[in-house]
């Protein structure tokens, strides 16, 4: 029973490690600019499919597909805020009504998803794990590619952290969202860290996107539920702290990977739901309160 | 007092179309255009004319759906009645829905309604026994009363449809425009801190809100399962909740009478589009909120009231 | 130095600075007064760039900065103090004084130029790794100060630097701002104390209503009783 519980974990953790890549960007986005991203999980899909034209329509090597993966989303991400956001800033003021910006995300999300299914098709396309084999334990074997979700999210969330931290772009992210008025007064042009935090979050949903593509195969609503999801981590872990998203993914992941030996597997994306229903009428602040980059 | 008339007329004449025509297709169209059109008005009530926004607002039209077609087929109860078991069942949902929603603003309340769309899809999908899961139900029946001439069958549901719908924005109209209850959610969207300071009992008012928007979506809901006679989970999808929030903005968010229309016009241009490809016209619903809330965020509504 | 001619200014519809003019020169303390509401923070936030004038000239140093944003003005020299929450409250002292560097070329100058506040502030040296947020209001308000010193301004622009603080700490406020003249650096100060600033200033400025009501030599303002009873509504000195 206990190798059991421990082979959940070992799912929960890597489930955890996605999920985690997607969220932080998720609230990074609502910390700088207030915004909640409804289109997220189109970006992640776009990494998904990034990775699939790589691989099987350029025949390219999966480190390379991962990498094109992230960098055209980053790219992609640059484009949203002089494009979208600043119209309607400079139209209604910064601090407009939260719910028009949301409907501009949710009316992005409507048309990069259906565009995509345009373009592309329905079907569920079908990319092959960056490695192949695994690692062999006594009581569970975990493939390549989950060690790969686990070595390159630790990697992506390490960098991310070590950059918001020290470098002086990343400092600058947080002041701004902790206090623009005083980011503006030492220098730092909001324009250029809005867009260029959109663009890094982005870039997060892409890898995530490229890194689970040969596990849940690449189809426009690929990002959809993990959207909701990521939505409830956030919430979880405080809306605008990355610190509390991270730790609430893993939170997350793990109960719904532990949950399927309690109740029936249909039944799992309720967690998330509930979890979040639960948190903002009890303590809406989330686990770590709000803001804290 | 003439331009009144003049668009009362216009509007007669544009519902009498269908009737007229009486082309299949053209009352197939116009009849789901009217269901959405008061879906449309019942979440503008709520989230743009009180300002509380709601992302999962296709929950309660989802299960005023399913109450149609579960009474209906295991009660076999009439569609009149059906309709109003409809209404109610959604409005006592919508009045719980809002106690969790009184202390929440802006994202958080989006959030939480997109939480509550979620779970009742997920009810929807697995309560078999309950629902017919993932299937749906059929088989139910269809309008109480109606000929059997299909033509004529589809002439009277049409007739019976947007009578309805027509009734429901009249009423939400009356209660925006003539009673103290629209000045007060006009209030709440505003400020609702200063409302409250000012005496109004933001409580009361914001859970009347939710109750008759729940209602009014759950009756657009029933309508449709009967109409349509067939109740599936994505009813309550989060698309449909996204489309009619498309709608609304198209038509001019916190009119009421702008989101029934513009739900009119984008039903019917999306239908019309079915022919050039399925997928592009839900592209164009995204492309239209996307574009009309930057340039044009209040919607055909406020560019037709430029004085 | 900094030139204010003919500004008119607001939110949205609503006109706060009607007209407004004034001047700096170089080298001096020039302090902003009036009655609440009169539009003292609404001018100087839009001299720096927060707010832009529906109409007016700004020039500093003869060069037109007129509706620049605050990331720019600030690069030509000018630092600002907020009111109150100036500083990044959750991060350290050090990190701070960092971002007062954000626009220096290099971290190398932007080092060299934190060694020198630091030397000026021993205070902050010592609470270096300090959250900000935990300092008491007269630390933070001249943590605000020594971070707008990291980038060496000419002029600074305070927004009332003694609300809020106990007397010593405006003490120890002023104390700082008259070194920093003395060392060559303006300031514009709008201040609700006004004895404070009669005492610290060349020259005082009237805002009454959002229009220009007086200017002066804080001199002539504090010996005219006339002047005095009727902008400052005072009878002691």
């Amino acid at each position: 029973m206990g190798e059991e519980i421990l082979e959940f974990l070992i799912v929960g953790f890597v489930l955890g490690g996605i999920y985690a890549l997607f969220a932080v960007g998720l609230t990074l986005i609502f910390g700088v600019l207030d915004i909640v991203n409804v289109a997220h999980g189109e970006f992640l899909a776009i990494g998904g499919y990034t990775i699939y034209i790589a691989m099987i329509v350029f025949g390219l090597p999966a480190a390379l597909g991962l990498v094109l993966a992230m960098a055209t989303v980053f790219a992609l991400g640059l484009v949203v805020y002089p494009l979208l956001i600043a119209p309607l800033q400079k139209r209604l003021g910064r601090r407009a009504p939260g719910p028009l910006f949301l409907v501009l995300t949710l009316g992005l999300s409507a048309l990069l998803q259906n565009s995509l299914l345009a373009a592309a098709g329905g079907e569920y396309l079908k990319v092959p794990p960056a490695i192949t084999g695994g690692l062999d334990l006594s009581f569970t074997y975990v493939s390549g590619q989950r060690l790969l979700i686990l070595a390159v999210s630790s990697i992506g969330l390490g960098a991310l952290f070590f950059f918001l931290r020290f470098h002086r772009q990343g400092m600058a992210i947080r002041a701004v969202a902790q206090n623009p008025a005083a980011a503006q007064s030492v220098g730092i042009p909001l324009g250029r860290i809005f867009t260029l935090t959109i663009g890094l979050s982005c870039g997060l949903a892409g890898l995530a996107g490229g890194l689970i593509a040969p596990l849940f195969s690449v189809y426009p609503a690929v990002g959809f539920t993990l959207t909701i999801k990521a939505f409830a981590i956030t919430i979880l872990g405080g809306m605008g702290n990355v610190f509390g998203a991270l730790i609430a993914s893993f939170i997350i992941a793990t109960v719904e990977a532990l949950s399927v030996l309690v109740i029936p597997s249909e039944w799992q994306n309720a967690i998330a739901f509930a979890t979040m229903i639960l948190v903002l009428l009890v303590r809406p602040s989330g686990l770590f309160g709000k803001k804290q980059l | 007092m003439t331009r009144l008339m003049a668009v009362a007329t216009l509007c007669a004449a544009a519902l009498a179309t269908p009737l007229v025509w009486s082309h299949p297709f053209a009352l197939h169209i116009a009849t789901q255009a009217l269901i959405w059109a008061l879906f449309a008005a019942s979440w503008d009530l709520l989230s743009g004319y009180t300002g509380q926004v709601s992302f999962g607002h296709a929950g309660f039209f989802s299960i005023g759906a399913y109450t149609a077609a579960i009474s209906a087929k295991l009660y076999g109860i009439s569609s009149w009645i059906g309709m109003g078991a409809a209404f109610l069942l959604c409005a006592t949902v919508g009045l719980g829905v809002g106690f969790p929603a009184l202390r929440l603003r802006g994202h958080y309340l989006a959030l939480v309604t997109l939480g509550f769309g979620e779970i009742v899809l997920l009810i929807a999908q697995n309560w078999g026994g309950l629902t017919g899961g993932p299937f749906g139900m059929h088989d139910y029946g269809t309008f109480t009363g109606l000929p059997r001439d299909l033509l004529a069958q589809r002439q009277a549901a049409y007739v019976v449809v947007s009578a309805i719908a027509l009734a429901g924005l009249a009423v939400l109209l009356y209660v925006t425009r003539r009673t103290s209850v629209g000045p007060a959610f006009r209030a709440i969207r505003e400020d609702q801190i200063l409302a409250a300071s000012l005496g109004i009992d933001t409580t009361f008012y914001k859970l009347v809100a939710f109750t008759l928007s729940a209602g009014f979506a759950g009756l657009a809901g029933a309508l449709y399962a009967y109409y349509i006679q067939l109740v599936s989970p994505t009813v309550g999808a989060a698309t449909q909740s996204a489309l009619v929030i498309g709608m609304a903005v198209f038509g001019g968010i916190g009119t009421i009478w702008g989101p029934f229309l513009g739900a009119i016009l984008l039903f019917s241009v999306i239908e019309g589009l079915r022919f050039i490809g399925v997928v592009y016209n839900l592209i164009a619903v995204g492309a239209v909120m996307v574009v009309f809330v930057i340039f044009v965020p209040r919607g055909l509504a406020g560019i037709r009231l430029r004085r | 130095m900094l030139a204010i001619e003919g500004v008119t200014a607001g939110y949205g519809r609503l006109e706060i600075l009607h007209d407004v003019s004034l001047a700096v020169g170089t080298g001096e303390i020039v302090g902003i007064i009036g009655p609440n509401g009169a539009g003292k923070s609404t001018l100087l936030k839009t001299i720096f760039g927060y707010l832009p004038p529906f109409s007016g000239v700004i020039q500093f140093d003869g060069e037109d900065v007129t509706g620049l944003s605050p990331d720019h003005i600030m690069r030509r020299g000018i630092g600002y103090v907020a009111q109150a929450g100036g500083v990044f409250a959750d991060m350290s002292v050090h990190e701070n004084l960092v971002l007062g560097g954000y626009s220096l070329a290099s971290s190398h100058a932007t080092a060299a130029a934190i060694e020198r506040v630091y030397a000026q502030f021993p205070l902050f040296r010592a609470r270096a790794q300090q959250r900000a947020g935990s300092l008491s209001g007269g630390e933070q308000r001249a943590l605000a100060v020594a971070r707008t010193l990291v980038v060496e301004p000419r002029l600074i622009i305070l927004d009332e630097p003694s609300a809020a603080l106990a007397p010593r700490f405006i003490d120890e406020i002023y104390a700082t701002l008259a070194a920093l003249n003395r060392s060559g650096i303006a300031l514009l100060i709008v201040e609700q104390n006004v004895r404070r600033i009669l005492d610290a200033a060349h020259r005082i400025v009237v805002l009454d209503m959002g229009r220009n009501a007086f200017a002066g030599a804080s001199a002539e303002l504090r010996q005219s009783d006339r002047i005095r009873r009727l902008y400052l509504g005072e009878d002691a000195g």
